[in-house]
């Protein structure tokens, strides 16, 4: 923004950004509040609830919610569950998005342009209207029930994203690079390997985080495809504690607390390269 | 894709991968070296690397994306029961869909539903965007703040909210009613037709919007800052400025911004699922939520993706033009 020193425009200055900050304030509030909540609602005991005392916060604070969570439900298998998925759809979609995104950002092939294409035009066609000939076909391989059958489907939108995104990474990373690491005596995969890819490496940090995010955050598949109770993922899993009841409520937002943990601490240490990363991926303007 | 890549140069190094007895280019070419360079003249000069590298994203987009959906389009026009062979019917599925009610009213619903959303989500990430670039402190912390929505999972959010607008012990109602006084008494905010649609539009709005703000910030802050001066020097008042300036700058952005959420929201399933299961009476019932009550509920799958495929004209029409703006956006 402009900085302009003139005594009139000082007031103005202060109104502007008196205004900025109360608009800035809305906004947090608005996005917080829902945390908030969560968290308090988490520690408060089944009595509080009940009686509507001291409502924004917990009084007294109790563990009972979490203890119900790890003794009586199976949300530990599902917290296993989800990392196992997330995991493996996160390693399989960063290393096939990698070497795909370097092929089509940088190499001269017949259909190079046509598979760039298709890539996008994946990742923006929608699970809705995938998802019962996926659970058709993964029932059909046998992979129904089964959490193999949720990592074999979620390259579905895990790849198609990553290979998009690090593609715009591939084509940012000056080409000269590599030509004079191949006039020094490098093959290309020995230039793409030992100076691509470290150049790379806050955009794959950044494609990975992502790739995990979608698949620990991902209801829809799983929801579908898995019918045994110890085989839910966290999203599935949380939403069948919805029981109507006020007991319910406690432990069910003791359970969303954890789930939203993980993403939310992973994005916080690696704020950077996940806003980066995001900005890229759909709008690099 | 018409990007140029002024990749492959004509360096010798960087296309001998792979070729045996590459190393002397003057000697009179052996039949595999002839073989070799009609190859690289038909696929190109980094052939081999290239479908190799590529290779598994093709087998993956042909089992999980192209094979699952050319499926799904024969299954659409068969009566398919779970477990049971399809029968052909044609074009039965969507002929009947076409004159059912309820249907038609899922259909209007999914449109106010995108619509109303991603016209909130565009206010507020304009909202956003203002805020983040005026001048404020902390301002990386607070962009991280605003984002946190986008990031935390969909279905923690839908739940979160669920339990926000209880009627009887939600904090929305304690909110309205005991601490601002602004109405007499809770009001069951999914229970009742006339509020579910505003409140299940509400949570998409608040997961939403920070993704729309965040990039609308990104196209702000790549405007040379010598525009803004140029119009301060002319007399250009803040709102002129953000008219004539921020606007034009931001449009493609914006465009993109706004097709990619058009596509995501008409295709929400988590937060009505969780919410409402597009209830009450069908009030809030979108296509996404009917498609799985009718395979799934009714166990009619054939039926099921019909209604998934019946808005794939307008879809395909959105992901073409959207696609072409994305790799404009890319190429500049």
């Amino acid at each position: 923004m402009i900085v302009r020193k003139g005594r009139s425009t000082v007031q103005i200055e202060r109104t502007q950004s008196a205004v900025s900050y109360a608009i800035l304030i809305t906004f947090v509030l608005f996005v917080v509040f829902p945390f908030y909540w969560m968290i308090v609602t988490s520690f408060k005991g089944e009595s509080q609830m009940r009686s509507v005392v001291s409502m924004f916060w917990p009084s007294p604070f109790v563990a009972e919610n979490y203890e119900h969570l790890f003794k009586k439900t199976e949300f530990v298998s599902w917290f296993g569950n989800s990392i196992i998925v997330a995991v493996s759809s996160t390693f399989l979609a960063t290393a096939v998005g990698t070497l795909g995104a370097y092929a089509l950002a940088r190499l001269k092939f017949l259909g190079r342009a046509f598979m760039a294409s298709t890539v996008l035009i994946t990742y923006l066609v929608p699970p809705s209207i995938l998802f019962i000939p996926l659970y058709a076909q993964i029932r059909n391989l046998g992979l129904a029930d089964s959490l193999t059958g949720l990592i074999a489907a979620y390259p579905s939108f895990t790849v198609p994203f990553v290979t998009w995104l690090l593609m715009g990474y591939f084509e940012s990373i000056p080409v000269e690079l590599e030509e004079s690491a191949m006039i020094d005596g490098a093959t290309r995969f020995g230039a793409f390997r030992r100076v691509i890819l470290p150049l790379a490496a806050p955009g794959l940090l950044a494609s990975a985080l992502y790739a995990f995010t979608q698949a620990w955050n991902e209801f829809l598949y799983a929801l579908v495809f898995i019918t045994n109770v110890k085989l839910r993922t966290l999203p599935v899993g949380l939403s069948t504690f919805i029981t109507g009841d006020v007991y319910g409520w406690g432990y069910l937002m003791a359970g969303a607390v954890l789930t939203t943990l993980p993403v939310i601490a992973a994005y916080i240490y690696l704020q950077k390269y996940m806003v980066e990363g995001l900005t890229a991926g759909s709008v690099k303007g | 894709m018409a990007t140029v890549h002024p990749s492959s140069s004509p360096l010798p190094g960087g296309e001998r991968v792979g070729v045996r007895g590459g190393f002397h280019p003057d000697v009179a070419p052996r039949p595999r070296a002839a073989l070799e360079v009609t190859l690289r003249r038909l696929l190109g000069p980094d052939y081999r690397m290239g479908f190799l590298f590529v290779a598994p994203i093709v087998v993956l987009v042909l089992a999980l994306v192209a094979y699952p959906f050319c499926y799904a389009v024969y299954l659409s026009m068969t009566r398919k029961y779970v477990g049971m062979a399809p029968v052909w019917v044609g074009l039965e599925n969507y002929v009947r869909l076409t004159y059912d009610g309820f249907f038609q009213r899922a259909v209007v619903n999914s449109f106010t539903f995108t619509f109303a959303s991603v016209a909130i989500k565009t206010v507020l990430g304009m909202g956003m965007a203002l805020v983040l670039t005026s001048k404020i402190r902390f301002r990386s912390f607070w962009t991280g703040v605003l984002l946190i929505p986008w990031v935390a999972p969909t279905v923690v959010s839908a739940l979160n909210f669920l339990w926000i607008y209880d009627y009887s012990l939600g904090v929305l109602n304690y909110l309205l009613v005991h601490v601002f006084g602004v109405l007499s008494h809770g009001v069951g905010w999914l229970s009742e037709p006339g509020t579910a649609m505003s409140s299940v539009i509400g949570v998409n709005v608040w997961r939403g919007f920070p993704f729309f703000g965040i990039s609308f910030l990104a196209g702000m802050k790549a405007i040379p800052g010598e525009l803004y001066e140029a119009a301060a020097v002319d007399g250009a008042t803040v709102v002129q400025r953000f008219r004539h300036v921020t606007l034009p700058g931001i449009r493609n952005i914006v465009m993109i911004v706004l097709l990619l959420s058009t596509i995501w929201t008409f295709n929400d399933f988590a937060i009505i699922y969780i919410l409402t299961k597009g209830g009450p009476g069908g009030a809030t019932m979108v296509l996404p939520v009917l498609t799985y009550e009718i395979a799934f509920g009714a166990q009619r799958l054939g039926e099921a993706i019909a209604v998934a495929l019946y808005m794939l004209p307008p879809l395909a029409f959105v992901i073409i033009v959207l696609s072409n703006y994305m790799r404009k956006g890319r190429t500049r």
